[in-house]
């Protein structure tokens, strides 16, 4: 394992499509941290985060071939994937019947919620004002749609998407 | 959005970052791609958000546990390609190598020149030489080759039938003197060979005459020739004498006679 390497993301790109083991080893030493952190964000649960990260990167192995550079850099790629993959695994039944199993015999069940606000996106989230913070829950963390977020919130979908927009500014602010 | 697009009011409506969290819908993501195509300046603001973005949540990332990549190691095994051993491949490194390995070139080729260059001159300097050498061994050649010819012309005039000899003697009064003249009968050319003349001095030059009834007529000065020296064509005469004159001659002889001979 050479940790120390730099490989920048062309020459990443490159050698996972040509399968070396030694660059996609390297791209989990670097990206799987990030990555989990934003799982861990979605699934709030240690176990379960640590088996969609391995889906993760499971799929980003196998799809390398489909990700366009054009459209966007390999972490915000990657960063996608893992969002989905998240959301997609909250959605599951399993996910629902553990979550409730949980509910029932974990009576502090706010611990893990509590820490996971420190880790990824929701450490920069955490600075929004809370309508953003609540919209970009909802939008990003839970994954609905704005049309059902205007239902959900009883408001119209253009406000919906007005406030979305400028939550994102305020979030990029935070992140540069 | 159409022709005008405001490409700052763009950049600040949020969409790029709905576009990089992956929140934007269809719509909004194929007017992004456009517009991407056409402004530089939005897809330097997207990469600025994606950048910035990266950086943070690496900040804010959690280990992973070992477990798991060894879990997703043993998952994908198999699947990686055959590596030979790990080169390093770094750009920087790379970067490193290459400039190395160029100033290492740049050394050996600066020596190499130098080195040639000397060899260049000595090379060349030996080529001249020979050049010359070639060019005054073609110009003895063509010189020899010259003198064989006209020593064969000679050989071919003696030994002609046509062409009368003349060998002249040792005038009176002078001693061990030898000339020779060939007439050619019908072209009336007269050629001397000076077998045996001492040297003129400084100033004298040899005159030969033809003896015409008794009279001396000029047939011309004999030059430092090789071989048979041309003189001038006499059509009738019963002697040949070759006096030693002034420079140029004189129209009647006055200085010494060297040899005498009888035509027939």
């Amino acid at each position: 394992m050479e940790l120390s390497k730099k490989y920048d993301e062309d020459e990443l790109v490159l050698r996972l499509r040509n399968r070396s083991r030694s660059v996609f080893s390297y791209l989990y030493e670097h990206y799987a941290g990030a990555l989990r952190a934003v799982i861990l964000n979605i699934v709030t649960d240690e176990e379960l985060a640590n088996d969609v990260l391995q889906e993760v990167f499971v799929k980003i192995w196998r799809q390398i071939d489909s990700y366009d550079q054009s459209r966007g850099r390999l972490f915000t790629w990657m960063l996608n994937i893992a969002r989905n993959a998240s959301i997609d695994m909250v959605r599951s039944r399993s996910f629902q019947n553990s979550r409730k199993n949980q509910e029932l015999t974990d009576q502090a069940g706010g611990i893990n919620e509590m820490r996971t606000d420190q880790i990824g996106l929701r450490k920069l989230v955490s600075g929004l004002r809370e309508e953003y913070r609540m919209l970009v829950e909802l939008a990003y963390f839970q994954g609905y749609t704005q049309d059902e977020i205007a239902k959900a919130l009883s408001i119209p979908i253009g406000t919906v998407k007005t406030r979305l927009r400028a939550a994102l500014i305020q979030l990029r602010d935070i992140v540069r | 959005m159409s022709d005008n697009v405001d490409t700052k009011a763009y950049i600040e409506s949020g969409v790029i970052e709905s576009y990089v969290l992956g929140l934007a819908n269809d719509q909004e993501i194929a007017e992004l791609r456009q517009l991407t195509a056409l402004y530089p300046e939005i897809q330097a603001a997207i990469h600025a958000f994606e950048t910035a973005l990266e950086k943070q949540l690496q900040n804010a990332g959690s280990p992973a546990h070992e477990n798991t990549r060894k879990m997703l190691f043993d998952r994908l095994d198999g699947t990686f390609a055959e590596e030979a051993p790990v080169r390093s491949f770094s750009r920087a490194g790379f970067v490193k190598y290459i400039a190395a390995a160029a100033v290492l070139l740049l050394v050996v080729s600066a020596a190499l020149n130098v080195y040639f260059y000397n060899r260049f001159r000595s090379a060349n300097h030996a080529f001249l030489a020979l050049l010359t050498e070639k060019y005054t061994i073609a110009g003895a050649s063509g010189a020899m080759q010259t003198q064989m010819l006209g020593m064969y012309e000679n050989m071919q005039l003696m030994s002609d039938p046509a062409v009368a000899k003349i060998s002249m003697a040792s005038a009176p009064g002078t001693e061990g003197n030898l000339a020779t003249v060939f007439w050619d009968t019908r072209t009336k050319d007269v050629y001397l060979l000076p077998n045996k003349l001492p040297a003129a001095p400084a100033g004298k030059q040899y005159q030969l005459w033809a003896i015409v009834n008794g009279k001396p007529v000029d047939a011309g000065m004999i030059d430092s020739c090789t071989g048979l020296c041309r003189m001038k064509n006499i059509t009738a005469a019963q002697a040949f004498a070759v006096t030693l004159e002034k420079k140029g001659g004189n129209p009647s002889p006055e200085g010494q006679m060297y040899v005498l001979g009888k035509v027939g």
